[in-house]
């Protein structure tokens, strides 16, 4: 295994040394629970790789395009991302549309990711022709063209001068060009871009590998979507890059039927896997014992709980059901992260349970961290720490004022990483609101104690459900369609649910409507303006005009309103 | 053609009080079944007519008229 820094090194480097040292080893395992999984070599994903490279040339792909991949789980994706990246362009997944979204707003989506984060080429599958074939392509666009690699003739023929200009490029190729390009959060239309460069990929991995004590033994099981930082970073280009197998698991095959990535870690002897904390909701509560007949988890080394607050129930939870299958709570991990420094920012000790302690819940929301007594009145939060900063990293709670807070104390999570980001791509107001002095601000809340990071919540309004950041606004401009919802009068927040150990979407509307038919009508509309950007609405909250409490500026206030409608959820409410 | 016992259970895991369910519609049309509450659905039309499913079947449905079937060919 490979997973020492070199700063001269670019990925196409790195991938060629593991084709060239494990040629017959197992890169990735593509998994299909309606088949037989296709295993790629090293070698043979780099050969197939340079296939797909001379397709992508011929076609007029140029180093620095930008190249969007929207395709479901295919076992093709795999030499068609490397191809895009070792020709000089930038490899950028984004999500596959589902039904639920309808298509105009994805349409949308797209035209405004193509004009902000400079999209050039889409590649796509022929299914979602009918959808994105009224795009501006061309001169007028962003967008030179739509291709659909997976029709892509398996032998190009080979074009010496073209063949040349691609080594030409390989050879020039520099470790802080940029290398890929993911999206940090938000639904359609507010997804920021984070561009990254193949120093900070490497160097990334290198230090969070170290976190987690990465050797050629590990085996990495995921059914994370590459569109997300969890999912490529961790379970794709780390293992690509150290020269250990991932298997890839289609993420709407397991959500559907959630045993098999155990199936995958049992079959494949797997090592680590990264989860949403949902995600161990959903496995124990949902996969029954009768199911697991043939399932030994010995394997697993840690499961590492990353992308949504850490809720120690869940952890409890897991261990009741999967405990007989060789799950330990030394096997649990967690860590916490954004796109935006690459991946990881801390990450617990392998072989130990993460920390966690009860909390005085009243006064850690005055930003005291106490912990609780014997009292069993007292009202508590269970915490759970996400471990200590990675190599490279140094992290600092900030007060109101932006002063730097001591241990104990609940406040604004600020990162220094050796692999920051440069900034959002084409968003300089964006970039100037996170990144200052070198400090990525996280918008999130938490404290140190004895040198352990928790996070514990967050200053932007932003919900996360099962793992995906939904920006609010994006839901309120959906809901706002709604016949009967008064113009600018909707709130969306993130609810808690403890039984699938996440948070759903509750939105607060106003209505002039008044008669419980319409209103029910109403309701059901809601929801479905919900559909359209392929989000669930769990929760409608319909209220009479002027209910909704506004802020300075005007507009109805997020925490305001909805500390509102939680604590009068009682009361009776129109509707 | 829907039987009412699979609408029922199928609305009442999804919290509707009712919504038009034909043989053609797709999990992603109705309201509140999305990826997440889809096994909710699953497991509660197994246990509703005791029977239990096999994953690839799960995963070859398209649509209700397709459920339907599947319990059909498994309640008989």
């Amino acid at each position: 295994m490979i997973n020492r820094y070199n700063p001269n090194e670019t990925l196409w480097e790195r991938w060629s040394l593991n084709a060239a040292l494990f040629p017959d080893k197992e890169a990735i395992v593509h998994w299909d629970a309606e088949a037989e999984p296709f295993r790629w070599t090293f070698s043979h994903l780099l050969s197939s790789a340079e296939k797909y490279a001379l397709a992508l040339k011929h076609m007029g792909i140029r180093k620095g395009d930008v190249c969007a991949i929207i395709m479901r789980h295919n076992a093709q994706f795999y030499p068609l991302y490397l191809s895009i990246a070792s020709i000089g362009a930038i490899p950028a997944v984004l999500a596959y549309p589902n039904g639920r979204l309808h298509p105009e707003k994805f349409r949308q989506g797209l035209e405004g990711m193509a004009k902000h984060s400079g999209l050039d080429w889409i590649m796509t599958e022929r299914d979602i022709e009918p959808i994105i074939s009224s795009l501006t392509v061309g001169q007028n666009s962003a967008i030179r063209g739509i291709l659909f690699p997976l029709e892509f003739h398996a032998e190009t023929p080979v074009n010496n001068d073209e063949y040349r200009e691609i080594l030409n490029t390989r050879a020039n190729m520099k470790p802080d060009d940029p290398f890929l390009l993911q999206h940090s959060s938000g639904t359609t239309g507010l997804q920021k871009p984070v561009l990254l460069t193949h120093r900070e990929i490497l160097l990334h991995i290198s230090n969070y590998s170290d976190a987690i004590r990465l050797t050629d033994s590990d085996k990495i099981a995921s059914w994370l979507p590459l569109y997300h930082d969890m999912g490529l970073i961790a379970a794709f280009q780390m293992p690509l890059a150290s020269g250990i197998t991932t298997i890839q698991i289609d993420p709407f095959q397991w959500v559907m039927v959630p045993e098999i990535l155990l199936d995958a870690i049992s079959k494949e002897k797997a090592t680590l896997a990264w989860l949403p904390n949902f995600a161990f909701n959903l496995m124990a509560d949902k996969i029954r014992t009768e199911d697991l007949e043939e399932i030994s988890l010995e394997s697993v080394r840690m499961l590492i709980n990353c992308s949504e607050p850490v809720r120690y129930d869940s952890f409890v939870k897991f261990l009741e059901s999967f405990q007989h299958l060789g799950i330990t709570k030394e096997k649990f991990g967690a860590s916490y992260g954004m796109a935006e420094i690459t991946f990881s920012a801390t990450q617990t000790e392998p072989g130990m349970q993460p920390r966690h302690f009860s909390a005085d819940r009243q006064m850690l929301s005055k930003g005291v961290v106490q912990i609780a007594g014997t009292d069993s009145q007292q009202v508590v939060r269970e915490c759970v720490s996400s471990g200590k900063p990675i190599k490279g990293t140094i992290i600092k709670i900030l007060g109101e004022n932006g002063q730097e807070l001591p241990e104990g104390m609940v406040g604004e999570i600020a990162i220094k990483s050796e692999t920051v980001f440069q900034g959002y791509r084409n968003y300089p107001e964006k970039t100037a609101e996170v990144l200052k002095d070198g400090w990525y601000y996280s918008g999130d809340y938490g404290f140190i104690l004895d040198g352990f990071i928790y996070a514990i919540g967050r200053k932007k309004d932003i919900i996360i459900v099962a793992g995906n950041n939904i920006y609010p606004e994006d839901v309120e401009d959906a809901v706002l369609q709604a016949d009967g919802v008064i113009p600018g009068r909707v709130i969306a927040f993130g609810e808690e649910d403890p039984s699938i150990g996440s948070e759903q979407i509750s939105v607060i509307a106003e209505s002039n409507l008044t008669d419980p038919e319409s209103l029910k009508k109403l309701r059901l509309e809601i929801v479905r303006t919900g559909m359209q950007i392929d989000v669930t609405i769990k929760n409608v909250y319909i209220v009479p005009p002027r209910w909704l409490i506004k802020s300075s500026a005007g507009k109805p206030a997020r925490k305001a309103n909805m500390e509102r409608i939680l604590k009068s959820k009682e009361e009776v409410l129109w509707g | 053609m829907i039987s009412d016992r699979l609408k029922k259970t199928i609305l009442n895991v999804l919290k509707l009080d009712d919504y038009e369910i034909q043989s053609e519609t797709r999990a992603d049309e109705v309201p509140g079944w999305d990826s997440l509450n889809h096994i909710n659905v699953i497991l509660a039309v197994e246990k509703e007519y005791q029977v239990r499913f096999k994953n690839i079947e799960v995963l070859k449905l398209k649509n209700i008229g397709d459920l339907q079937k599947l319990v059909d060919s498994k309640a008989k």
